[in-house]
């Protein structure tokens, strides 16, 4: 993979000082108070909206989100309830405050100050609340005839009426033969999805680009999925106006930690996953193992540490998504009721068969560690228990739980390590192992680092293998410390991401972008898409440099950081 | 990246029992095995009460079950036999309702749990006691549990209703707190002592 290799001389391709997102193209009517993007469903022709009133602008896009053109349509207030306030809270002093308040937090300042608590908060405020309105970026699901399912904050009953505005917002376009995709408002933009029956709305002062809010609104959606598959359209086709929020009680930790994770969790976006980094033999000891459970009839089995994974195998021909990795081990983290005792629940998979249960026996060998194991079949329980019982014994038997521990402990890839000169082979290819048999404290070690970073300015970066579908990310280490600076790099890579991707203008091959932050600098090929981000004052030459040879040392360590031989996942 | 290329699944919607070769008791008289279901509302304290039996815990947080988590605790009785109960504590959302049947099919016993200060769930569990009578084994024994007794001060479920209905059902019932650990080990051995004995032979 590392026969490509990025060289100053492609600097024509790199674009210094630019920021080549369109997405961020300023809305040049200073008069307009709400620009909507439509796009045509069936795209072959102009959107013709009756000029309403002369408060907003319409940019209608039929060929994709790179070239809006604007036409003069007076943009759709809605009806008077505060649904459709965002354009008129955004004239007032309180929005404006929050604008202030920075990108990196959502909502409000408490983020800053304590830890992430699990479930849903706020839960006294609705939408005439000034703190609600204030958040900075609000989660819907609606039902197609407006009643609430979900909201990130408030009491989704007391949301009735804002719920009913959202809803009438879709079907006013959808009655037109089209479909909203966004409304930017000022600083917010609003962001739809339709699947059936189900809407879902994001709203969002984050400034994150339109494909990764859309991304989300997809995540949460096949969350929803995986707790009560796609056959609950049919409770809609018997009764359009059938209330779901019963039938997702007490799941609302479940959406709250998966919106949490889109701050923290690259796997958001990568769409790929992670592994924990282990000797190579004994991830190989874990995989045989289940290995053996899935030839004796389990679909998928699962050991994971956290959200990154230990060892997974598949059945013959079955492939399992990295977008349902996420959400499994999202929905099993966040459901406590999992680490009492061992569970049988039924669960769907969403990218696997939306339509079906399978069940899920889930067991935790230690607070971190725990095996899921998937069949189709409703009567396994004991059968997957007898499993579960001879996995326990492998794994205690050859040291994997005890190795799973440390390296929870040691951590993965950090950018203080990086070779820096040319290293021979033989030494390189055991360069994550033999640093850790150096450092008899890492603590102490990292330490003495903190301030420093890697070479030549070299803060952090991700790495994902497209034919692995897996990803590795770098320890964050100073300066890049605290929760918010993770968050606010994640954001930038978020947004990399999409305009590397962008359908529009791209694909591209490579990045460079430097603004007060940080110089970030992205690399795709065919192989691998590299994320690092660097000093601000980080020479570009030097940078360049440097990312060869973090994909060199990758390469050097994959077989302790990627989990090997997984191709039925990845075909 | 991957999408589903496998067997779309077709066992999804049969529901059989969870392996009834291993339940409904063995048949050494003096070690007893047995499958035992707990249902009710969700809130009502089910997993509180298993957790108490088993762990002698209490843990005033709640935890919503997800599906059935399966426990399993021995108690020894006067004459000497021992009960294994394995115990699946269902969860009590709405939308785990359809698949019930996947957890008390074949049970031996079903312990009904609702919430005194609760009314709504006293008449969920008078469903589950029909869903049972309709659909459960024919010998199952029922326990209808009045949880929360330690709320009497928020009482809206008179005990004097409980009693009613389940001597009307041909059940045992018993008012207990997970929280104060009272009537909880009372429960189980009043069960153990109910259960058919094989005869031996």
């Amino acid at each position: 993979m590392s026969t490509s290799s990025l060289s100053t001389s492609s600097d024509d391709e790199l674009n210094s000082n630019r920021n080549p997102n369109p997405n961020t193209k300023p809305i040049d009517d200073e008069l307009s108070l709400a620009s909507i993007t439509l796009t045509e469903s069936n795209g072959n022709g102009s959107v013709n909206v009756n000029d309403q009133n002369a408060c907003g602008q319409v940019e209608v896009d039929v060929e994709g989100p790179s070239s809006p053109t604007s036409s003069g349509y007076a943009g759709e207030r809605g009806s008077s309830s505060e649904g459709t306030s965002n354009s008129r809270i955004d004239d007032d002093d309180e929005i404006r405050e929050v604008i202030n308040d920075d990108g990196f937090v959502d909502g409000v300042r408490d983020a800053r100050a304590a830890p992430w608590m699990p479930g849903k908060r706020h839960v006294d405020e609705d939408d005439a609340s000034i703190s609600w309105r204030k958040r900075k970026k609000h989660f819907f699901i609606l039902s197609h005839s407006g009643k609430p399912i979900y909201s990130r904050y408030g009491d989704e009953h007391k949301l009735a009426g804002f719920s009913a505005t959202l809803q009438a917002i879709i079907s006013f376009v959808e009655n037109g033969g089209d479909r909203v995709k966004l409304v930017r408002a000022g600083n917010h933009q609003v962001v739809f999805l339709v699947k059936g029956p189900i809407y879902l709305v994001c709203i969002s002062c984050t400034e994150e680009p339109y494909e990764s809010l859309r991304g989300q609104l997809e995540l949460l959606y096949g969350q929803m999925i995986l707790i009560l598959t796609k056959s609950v359209n049919r409770c809609f086709e018997k009764n359009p106006k059938f209330d779901m929020t019963p039938l997702l009680g007490g799941t609302d930790v479940v959406f709250s930690s998966l919106v949490h994770s889109f701050n923290w969790n690259p796997a958001t976006f990568l769409h790929a996953y992670t592994c924990l980094p282990l000797a190579y033999a004994t991830r190989q000891a874990a995989g045989a193992v289940l290995q053996d459970v899935a030839d004796s009839g389990v679909l998928f089995a699962l050991l994971m540490c956290k959200y990154k994974v230990v060892s997974l195998v598949g059945a013959q021909k079955a492939s399992l998504h990295p977008d349902d990795m996420l959400l499994l081990s999202n929905f099993v983290m966040s459901s406590e009721s999992f680490r009492t005792s061992e569970s049988f629940s039924p669960i769907c998979l969403p990218r696997y068969n939306p339509m079906a249960f399978l069940y899920a026996y889930v067991h935790y060998f230690d607070v971190d560690t725990y095996l899921m194991l998937l069949t189709t079949s409703s009567d396994a329980f004991y059968h997957l228990k007898d499993c579960r019982i001879r996995v326990e014994t492998v794994l205690l038997k050859s040291n994997v739980l005890s190795e799973v521990q440390r390296s929870m402990l040691e951590g993965g890839m950090r950018v203080e390590d990086l070779p820096v000169d040319p290293l021979p082979r033989s030494y390189m290819s055991h360069r994550l192992s033999q640093h850790r048999l150096l450092t008899d404290s890492p603590e102490r070690f990292r330490e003495s680092t903190v301030g420093i970073g890697g070479p030549a300015g070299l803060w952090h970066f991700i790495y994902r293998s497209i034919y692995l579908d897996q990803y590795v990310s770098s320890e964050f280490s100073s300066p890049i410390s605290s929760h918010q600076q993770q968050k606010r790099l994640y954001r930038a890579y978020q947004k990399l991401y999409s305009s590397m991707h962008d359908k529009g203008i791209g694909p591209h091959k490579t990045q460079f972008r430097r603004d007060e932050n940080y110089a970030l600098l992205c690399w795709v090929t065919q192989d691998f898409e590299l994320y690092a981000t660097f000093d601000p004052l980080a020479d570009k030459a030097l940078a360049i440099k440097i990312c060869n040879r973090v994909c060199q040392w990758v390469k050097d360590v994959e077989n302790e950081i990627f989990l090997q031989g997984a191709s039925p996942f990845s075909w | 990246m991957g999408c589903s290329a496998s067997l779309p699944d077709r066992n999804s919607v049969r529901s059989t029992g969870l392996n009834n070769a291993e339940n409904g008791g063995s048949p050494d008289a003096k070690n007893l095995r047995v499958k035992l279901v707990l249902l009710g509302d969700s809130g009502v304290g089910k997993s509180c009460i298993v957790l108490r039996f088993v762990r002698g815990q209490f843990d005033p947080t709640s935890k919503v079950t997800v599906g059935a988590s399966f426990l399993s605790q021995t108690i020894a009785l006067q004459d000497s036999t021992t009960v294994k109960f394995e115990i699946w504590d269902t969860a009590g959302q709405e939308r785990y309702a359809a698949l019930a049947p996947l957890y008390y099919r074949g049970a031996a016993v079903a312990v009904i749990v609702y919430d005194i200060t609760n009314p709504e769930s006293f008449t969920k569990a008078q469903y589950w006691v029909k869903e049972l009578q309709k659909h459960g084994s024919s010998d199952i024994v029922m326990a209808l549990v009045g949880n929360k007794a330690d709320l009497h001060e928020n009482r809206e479920v008179p005990a004097q209703d409980g009693i009613e209905y389940s001597e009307n059902n041909g059940m045992f019932f018993i008012e207990t707190s997970a929280k104060t650990a009272d009537n909880i080990n009372q429960l189980f051995e009043e069960i153990a002592k109910r259960l058919p004995r094989p005869s031996v032979s």
